[in-house]
């Protein structure tokens, strides 16, 4: 009836996009989103860190403002900060936060906003959902999980795993992967438990473990349970190869071992920087060290390419939001860890590592890539 | 064989979980509150270890003496802002001050040092004995020997000395103990004091071999708790049998029939003993609970 209303609203998306187009153009702007305190706050700093340090190294002839700001560990934290980035104008995209439930809570905002959420959140569920504004640039498990399991039993042969996994979403959805990924090759686990974050004693475990004759201990655990576990194992005299979760890979978790305890110690990760392996990924660890007085670990890489693709996009034109995930959508770009590509949900690292520590130092070599393994699928 | 193997690693957790029962127990006694900071007072004094071990490298032994003081300190200062304001408002009052003041502490610690694991120092030297099949590493002899002469020595100092006579007459009867000119404040400082020092000591103890994170704490007042619970609210040496009680629950049920099997089976314990035998397994010297 009313002909003019259809009109009026496109006209007025028509003005919401070119001013927001305008406002990019002007100032493009990259908000820093994540937890810096609470219990993902080591994995925020790495992700604030790896961000900031693309955001004040931009391509030559973009300019780029960023303001960082602490979503803690509650939805609503990260909503409410999310809101406050969106106020002033020129948003390009933000870097979101590693943890699933933020995310969740913030991808309806990204919708109606209009801005794409470049992450390293693992939460499969978040590209699951036909959002077109989610860019995830860490494997996930289905990328992470398999080539964990590939390199049990193709490269170490083993035929009697037993699996220890955290009975935190975490630690479900990564023993789910791995268990299926066994099955593929006709493996079944010897052993299998979940265990509580708080679990501080791991011998009633390993005990347990023990007696049903694995030929190798596969871990999907935190930080700190990853390293208890380890240490206590080698205190025990259990000298059987461990071939762990990402969290093992991060130099602050193999701080608290000894070198000798991490003889045949794996572990699978997105990346490992500090293993080095080419000049560009040394320069960027000593940028790291120099910027922030830490090692940089791989989600500390995969922030850092993630906001580079983002700051290509802007150097390649994209004057707008939409743009900008276009772009990231449509393209593929050499990063540091890997090359990233969308597989059309958002999903953009597809590569894994696995790698080795030597029992001499707490820097591991990388034993093994398997690359575009859920592409293959 | 295994049994025994886990009973070793059992009383090693035992003993460091018996000193942080221990000092919820004299605050408790000394005030008729709960500490519900005492678990964060733990890890605070794992983290203290962490600093001192940065500036000092040394042994944990030799970092003992300077972590049990730094936290006698901050036993003061937790017993100035959490406990003495509330002193005449109901234990609730204080049972909520310590949760704010245990709040506090975790948000400190995450701000100073990270969320990241930590470790400290070995006791003594690294390594393990194996005797008979048994593996028995130092850090755990190490601990129990701690704890042992701690504990002694607490009781020492509370049944043969002048100022312990005072603290638990404080403890029996604050009012009485003032009219007979006990410095009652005085009592109740010593009381947070010792208490810290000693939940700062199992936090020395236990970074080595288990870590330490800025959120610990919750997972020892819960032991700890349970601990006295199952010892009788307010028996020093009911809480020290309860914290063995529970650190063996925790690895030889755990590898019988799985941890989360055990800590529920745990859980539920405490639900028949506060049903069945409300005074606990060794009775209850105090009525009243927060």
């Amino acid at each position: 009836m009313n002909t003019s209303t259809p009109r009026r609203a496109v006209s007025a998306l028509l003005i919401v996009v070119l001013s927001a187009a305008a406002a990019l153009a002007a100032s493009p702007r990259i908000p820093v989103l994540v937890p810096i305190t609470g219990f993902l706050s080591l994995e925020g700093t790495a992700q604030r860190n790896g961000a900031v340090l693309a955001l004040e190294t931009p391509p030559a002839g973009v300019a780029v403002g960023y303001e960082v700001a602490d979503t803690g560990t509650s939805p609503e934290v990260a909503v409410n900060a999310m809101e406050r980035a969106l106020r002033d104008e020129g948003v390009a995209a933000i870097v979101a936060p590693i943890l699933g439930t933020q995310m969740l809570a913030m991808l309806p905002l990204a919708a109606e906003y209009e801005v794409p959420l470049v992450t390293i959140s693992g939460t499969a569920k978040l590209t699951e959902m036909g959002n077109p504004w989610i860019f995830r640039f860490f494997p996930g498990d289905a990328v992470t999980k398999v080539a964990h399991g590939r390199f049990v039993v193709e490269e170490l042969g083993a035929r009697r795993p037993a699996i220890l996994y955290q009975t935190t979403a975490y630690g479900q959805s990564g023993h789910g992967h791995l268990a299926s990924t066994f099955r593929s090759f006709g493996v079944a686990a010897v052993y299998e438990e979940g265990l509580d974050v708080s679990v501080k004693d791991m011998t009633p475990v390993l005990t347990k473990a023990m007696n049903a004759g694995p030929d190798v201990l596969v871990l999907h655990l935190h930080s700190g349970p990853t390293a208890l576990l380890v240490r206590q194992a080698r205190a025990l005299g259990i000298t059987l190869p461990v071939v762990a979760g990402s969290a093992m890979h991060q130099p602050t978790t193999a701080a608290l071992l000894e070198p000798a305890e991490l003889r045949d110690v794996c572990a699978e990760s997105g990346s490992s920087p500090v293993s080095g392996g080419s000049p560009e990924m040394e320069r960027f660890v000593a940028a790291y060290r120099g910027r922030f007085g830490s090692e940089p670990d791989a989600f500390a890489l995969a922030q850092y390419d993630a906001t580079r693709m983002v700051l290509a996009a802007l150097a390649d034109g994209a004057s707008s939001p939409h743009a900008v995930r276009d772009w990231l959508a449509a393209h593929d770009f050499a990063g540091l860890a890997m090359t990233y590509r969308s597989d059309g949900r958002g999903n953009m690292a597809h590569d894994a590592v696995i790698v080795c520590y030597d029992g001499k130092s707490r820097v591991p070599r990388i034993a093994k890539r398997y690359e575009g393994v859920d592409l293959a699928n | 064989m295994d049994v025994l193997q886990l009973a070793i690693n059992g009383l090693a957790l035992g003993a460091a979980y018996a000193l942080v029962a221990l000092g919820f127990v004299l605050i408790l006694n000394a005030t008729s509150a709960v500490n519900f900071a005492q678990g964060d007072l733990v890890a605070a004094g794992g983290f203290a270890a962490v600093a001192i071990a940065g500036l000092v490298p040394a042994p944990g032994i030799v970092l003992l003496p300077l972590v049990v003081m730094l936290m006698a300190a901050v036993g003061l200062v937790v017993c100035a802002l959490a406990y003495w304001p509330l002193r005449d408002r109901p234990p609730v009052a204080v049972f909520i001050s310590t949760i704010a003041v245990g709040i506090i502490i975790q948000n400190g610690l995450n701000g100073l040092f990270g969320a990241e694991p930590r470790t400290v120092p070995p006791v003594i030297a690294g390594g393990h004995l194996k005797v008979l099949g048994l593996v028995v590493a130092h850090q755990s002899l190490a601990i129990v020997a701690v704890a042992a002469i701690l504990v002694t020595a607490v009781h020492i100092f509370l049944a043969r000395t002048q100022a312990g006579r005072m603290m638990r007459a404080t403890a029996q009867d604050r009012p009485v103990a003032a009219a007979l000119g006990v410095p009652v404040a005085a009592m109740v400082a010593l009381t947070f004091a010792l208490a810290a020092a000693l939940a700062g000591t199992a936090g020395l103890l236990l970074a080595n071999q288990y870590f330490v994170t800025p959120t610990d704490g919750t997972n020892f007042i819960v032991k700890a708790y349970i601990a006295v619970v199952i010892g009788g609210w307010g028996r020093v040496g009911g809480a020290l049998a309860g914290a063995l009680l529970v650190a063996l629950f925790e690895t030889i049920v755990a590898a019988w029939a799985g941890h989360s099997v055990a800590m529920a089976l745990l859980y539920g314990a405490l639900l028949v003993i506060l049903v069945v035998r409300p005074q606990g397994l060794f009775g209850e010297p105090v009525g009243r609970r927060a």
